[in-house]
């Protein structure tokens, strides 16, 4: 018996355990041999020659069992050692490219108004002077046309200076109360370390109920969005001038890289301009024909957005499809 | 617009105001800073009187001057030559530290001892009056000698320059600019008081005449004068260099320097200009197309008014007898005018296109003033003038609407408050409507909502409490949001991808469009003035500006470049669509150790790879597309639901080495046939299915997608799925080529059985035999 147990302990691989279990449990086997026996055992002695035979059995095999699993696991660790490798070597083979950082930034304006159930609407690229200038109170000559230098083309088009048209464009189509975004691409002849031109804008209009919407909204709507979309900033408003509002403001921020202390990009002044805003103006409201409405209105750079957000330091960079900028935002 | 303190002080008294309240006043009421600057003269330079002046013994240019500084009198070595000229100037004495530390020391000059520096505007950090030294004068406050130069508030001012609106064409004077602040700081305007002595008795009527033809739409006002001796004093020299504006000559100085703190525009012209044979000032006044006026005298056009005055009839310090003229024309009527008939304009047209000031009494008024300080003028009593009867803008103010633009309760005296501050008229109709005339140099203001924004900004934006705006709910998704949502997920399929999106002009340049065999805008529709000669059109195709961007990457050492652009391109009559392009160009991956460093080039089934992923499934056949950049032997139509909507080309070689590429690949789709459709499922089999091969010897000329819509039309129910997995060629096969197709055969009724697939392959064979002239291998 003992001499049985040893063999089975002494198995030190599967294959030799086999052998042994053929040896021992096999039809030919040890423990066959032994049963083969009871036919010659006297009928009082059978019992307990049975009882005796089925022990050892069963002590055979719990060792065989035991040495068959200690065995078959230091298989499996053999396997898994001849396949280790140096996993260090494969971090750099994950492949992916990377949104834009202005249009990742257009998409996340763009998620925080229709949030608020905003509508988003487009419109063409080239417009013309009506629905860019004369139905936004920029009569022809007007000195603010000044500020936007056109791309006009030889039939009288042009390329959209803002993306207000599309406003025009909503408010001819629709009727009032109006609730709209209009992201999009627009164009300025202007072209230097801080103009392109090509860049982006969103612009936001609310339209109802003459007596309904107030600057004190457009305070509040903004200072929010500006709060979801640099953190926690304080907002400040400036009275400035846009032929389409009145009355108009500029908005700024605290300064997001020196908190107001005064930096280089703020010009030491604590403070970041970042939108522009007013109370829609009668005669845009009259150009569409609508009567007895109030409404609000404002706009924004995208890239302006985009630079501040994620310290872009070259505005030109943004349009040259340069991978070492883009990689960075992977 | 440039002002400063001390200029603003003499209209509104702005001693109690720190610089840190203006900056915030100025900023709050809409007149944006842009930048302030506090000057601060040196310690130890002091007023200086000049007891005597002598050449240098042993220099020419030299000057040795005996000065009285207050604590004694010290010499002084003088290199400026107006020092002779001088009586009072700034001496910086011993132990003084100048700008760019520049500490004054005992000195020898050629000899002559030295102790300390008469000093030019610029030495002491104030922006450049002129050649020389400065000589002071009272016009800064009393001289005392031996006094800190820096305690003279208006020589130690501070400059503010403020980035006015369009609309505020009223601020650009110094007294338009201290009249917003006097009604946001809530302090008083100083009255400008003079009254001309008039040392001549002769009326003008005796020398001078007005003649006017046609309807008036400017105003003006001409006075008639005698000048001796012209002078600038110090002050005037020094303002005019703090605000930065130029002006040739003493007479030409004082002009500006009236018009800069007046707004109204001044003018002199000589008197001859008008004189004719009788000896008689002849003004005449001819209104022009568009409301224009032009100033003749004796036949020819000496101005027009508020936009140029003819540079032979401008009065300089030699003249004698000279004409003043002060002007106001409508601004809205003179920038169309001028847009319009291309007139040259000049420094001026600034002022008069933006609103100069209609108070043309005022200015002529502080032009008398100066020159009687500063010149011997005798001018002839009273005035030729034309004033045309303007009619001031009314607008009805009630303050409750008022009140509900703001979203704030103002008080209706408050609104009469600040636009009785703000020069306009106020007549009160009941206890909350107000009759509100608008001053003329508030040419911008015509309605109530524009009375408001003179509320919101003298109140300051900062004192209304924010409100939400409460709105009816109502579905706004619409189709544009749709775009945007699917525009984003191929977005982040094509980055997942391992592409990089790109966003590139809308421009293009024409010639290069051209080259490549991309449309461009039909001639007569072209940008008539692009910025710059690679951006003069509009692009028909992102692919050109996707190979710039690869090529600048490539500049910069990338050797994988995978970009992608989702824009905006036009057709030749500028219908706008969007595209959505690719391009890969050089290493398929990244170098590492699975590829030893060495990983293959972009392939065209690699690309094609993973333009699918992005795409969705698409099917190719052989490329009609016909441009330039295209490959052509290894490009195709790409086809999205039976349509073809784009192509994917290996880039053509010859452009390849034009931009100095790697092996590159490109593709360009339309948006729109990507754009997410509506899908209905198929019922799926619930036998088992059996993949069968069949190789087949076909033309070398034939392409796959030949076999394969011959199998497709023989429309077999069993034959669920069709796809090439081998190609062969050889010697042996001559001009033929081995093809290998798989074929996936199920029922959606039974368990197969060899006869029917056998049926459904001998089907498949016939068809390839009859229409392909395929044998079997």
């Amino acid at each position: 018996m003992k001499e049985l147990e040893d063999k089975i302990v002494q198995a030190d691989c599967l294959e030799t355990l086999e052998k042994v279990r053929v040896e021992l449990f096999g039809k030919k086997g040890v423990l066959a041999a032994q049963f083969a026996k009871m036919k010659d055992i006297p009928g009082p002695e059978k019992k307990a020659f049975a009882e005796g035979l089925n022990k050892n059995k069963a002590v055979l095999q719990a060792k065989f069992d035991a040495q068959h699993e200690e065995l078959k696991a230091q298989e499996i660790e053999k396997i898994l050692k001849s396949e280790a490798i140096d996993v260090s070597l494969y971090g750099t083979l994950a492949q992916k490219g990377a949104l834009h950082p202005v249009m990742e930034t257009m998409d996340k304006i763009i998620d925080y108004f229709v949030a608020l159930n905003f509508a988003v609407e487009s419109g063409p690229m080239v417009e013309d002077d009506f629905h860019n200038f004369e139905a936004l109170n920029l009569p022809k000559y007007h000195p603010a046309r000044d500020m936007q230098d056109t791309f006009y083309f030889k039939d009288g088009g042009l390329l959209r200076t803002h993306t207000s048209p599309v406003q025009v464009r909503t408010m001819l189509e629709r009727k009032p109360p109006i609730r709209m975004i209009a992201p999009g691409t627009v164009f300025r002849r202007d072209y230097d370390i801080t103009h392109t031109p090509m860049f982006h804008q969103v612009e936001g209009l609310v339209v109802d109920d003459k007596g309904k919407v107030s600057f004190a909204n457009l305070k509040a709507i903004l200072t929010d969005f500006l709060q979801y979309m640099f953190g926690d900033v304080e907002v400040r408003f400036r009275p400035s001038f846009f032929p389409f509002t009145e009355p108009s403001a500029e908005v700024d921020i605290s300064c997001i890289f020196c908190e107001g202390e005064g930096c280089r990009i703020c010009s030491h002044t604590g403070w970041l301009e970042v939108l522009g805003c007013g109370i829609v103006d009668p005669n845009v409201f009259k150009a569409v024909g609508y009567e007895e409405v109030s409404g609000y209105a404002f706009g924004l750079g995208v890239e302006r957005f985009a630079m501040l957000m994620h310290k872009i330091p070259d505005l030109r960079s943004l349009f040259e499809g340069d991978i070492r900028l883009l990689e960075q935002f992977r | 617009m440039i002002v400063t303190r001390s200029w603003l002080n003499e209209f509104i008294d702005l001693s109690n105001v720190s610089n840190e309240k203006l900056y915030e006043t100025f900023n709050s009421i809409g007149l944006e800073v842009d930048s302030i600057k506090q000057i601060e003269i040196p310690e130890k330079v002091v007023v200086g009187k000049i007891l005597s002046c002598e050449k240098h013994p042993d220099a020419d240019k030299l000057n040795v001057c005996q000065i009285d500084v207050g604590s004694g009198t010290r010499q002084i070595v003088c290199g400026a030559a107006n020092v002779v000229d001088a009586e009072y100037v700034a001496v910086a004495t011993i132990g003084a530290v100048l700008p760019g530390d520049f500490e004054i020391k005992h000195a020898k000059l050629r000899g002559v001892e030295s102790e300390g520096m008469v000093c030019a505007s610029s030495e002491l950090g104030l922006p450049d009056t002129g050649k020389g030294i400065m000589i002071l004068d009272e016009s800064i406050g009393e001289l005392e000698i031996g006094r800190e130069l820096g305690s003279y508030k208006r020589v130690a001012d501070t400059i503010i320059e403020l980035e006015l609106t369009a609309n505020r064409g009223d601020c650009l004077s110094v007294y338009g600019v201290a009249r917003d602040l006097s009604a946001a700081l809530e302090l008083d305007l100083k009255p400008f008081e003079y009254k001309q002595a008039e040392k001549m008795k002769l009326g003008i009527a005796r020398e001078a005449e007005i003649h006017t033809e046609g309807e008036m739409d400017a105003d003006l006002l001409y006075k008639l004068a005698t000048l001796e001796n012209i002078d600038n004093n110090f002050l005037l020299q020094l303002r005019l260099a703090m605000v930065a504006v130029e002006a040739e000559g003493k007479l030409a100085k004082i002009l500006a320097y009236a018009t800069h703190t007046t707004g109204v525009i001044l003018r002199a012209y000589e008197s001859s200009a008008f004189t004719n044979g009788d000896n008689k000032v002849v003004v005449r006044l001819r209104v022009k197309e568009k409301g224009l006026m032009e100033v003749q005298g004796n036949d020819n056009v000496v101005s027009v008014a508020g936009v140029y005055q003819s540079e032979d009839t401008l009065a300089n310090d030699d003249t004698k007898k000279l004409l003043f003229e002060a002007s106001y024309i409508n601004p809205d009527t003179l920038v169309e005018a001028v847009a319009e008939t291309s007139f040259k304009t000049d420094d001026l047209y600034y002022k008069t296109s933006r609103g100069s000031n209609p108070d043309l009494e005022f200015g002529l008024r502080f032009l008398a003033y100066l020159m009687d300080s500063y010149s011997d003028i005798n001018c002839y009593e009273g005035a030729l003038n034309v004033n045309v009867d303007r009619e001031n803008e009314k607008v009805m103010v009630d303050s409750d609407e008022i009140s509900s633009i703001i979203g704030m309760d103002v008080e209706t005296a408050k609104i009469v408050t600040i636009l009785k501050k703000l020069d306009f008229d106020i007549n009160i109709v009941s206890d909350h409507v107000l009759s509100v005339t608008v001053p003329l140099f508030r040419h911008d203001i015509k309605h109530i909502q524009d009375v408001s924004e003179e509320i919101v900004r003298i109140i300051g934006i900062n004192n209304i409490e924010a409100k939400p705006f409460v709105f009816a709910e109502k579905l706004r998704l619409n189709d544009t949001i749709d775009r945007y949502k699917a525009k984003k997920s191929f977005k982040n399929r094509a980055v997942g991808t391992g592409f990089y999106e790109n966003v590139s002009y809308v421009f293009s340049e024409r010639a290069l469009l051209d080259k490549y065999g991309f449309s461009t805008l039909e001639e007569e529709l072209e940008l008539a003035n692009p910025i710059a000669e690679e951006l003069n059109t509009l692009r028909s195709t992102i692919l050109v500006n996707l190979l710039i961007a690869a090529k600048r990457n490539v500049s910069y050492s990338r050797k994988s470049i995978p970009l992608f652009e989702i824009g905006a391109i036009f057709g030749t009559k500028r219908e706008q669509s969007e595209v959505i392009s690719f391009i890969f160009s050089g290493q398929i991956e990244g170098e590492n150790v699975r590829n030893a460093g060495k990983p293959a080039l972009i392939d065209f089934a690699s690309f094609t790879q993973k333009v699918g992923a992005v795409v969705g499934a698409f099917e190719l056949v052989p490329c009609t597309y016909d441009n330039g950049l295209i490959h052509p032997y290894q490009s195709a139509n790409i086809i999205v639901g039976g349509k073809v909507c784009g192509f994917l080309s290996k880039l053509h070689p010859t452009v390849q080495e034009a931009f100095d590429l790697p092996d590159t690949f490109i593709a360009e789709l339309d948006f729109d046939a990507l754009l997410p459709k509506h899908i209905n499922a198929t019922p799926i089999s619930k036998f088992q299915g059996v993949y069968k091969d069949l190789s087949v010897v076909i033309d070398k000329s034939m392409n796959y997608y030949e076999a394969a819509k011959v199998l497709h039309a023989l429309d077999l129910p069993m034959l669920k799925d069709i796809y090439p997995v081998d190609i062969y060629e050889d010697e042996k096969l001559g001009d033929k080529k081995s093809l290998t197709i798989r074929f996936f055969i199920q029922s959606m009724e039974k368990t197969l059985e060899d006869s029917d697939i056998e049926t459904v392959m001998s089907d498949i064979m016939t068809a390839l035999q009859n229409e392909c002239s395929a044998e079997l291998r």
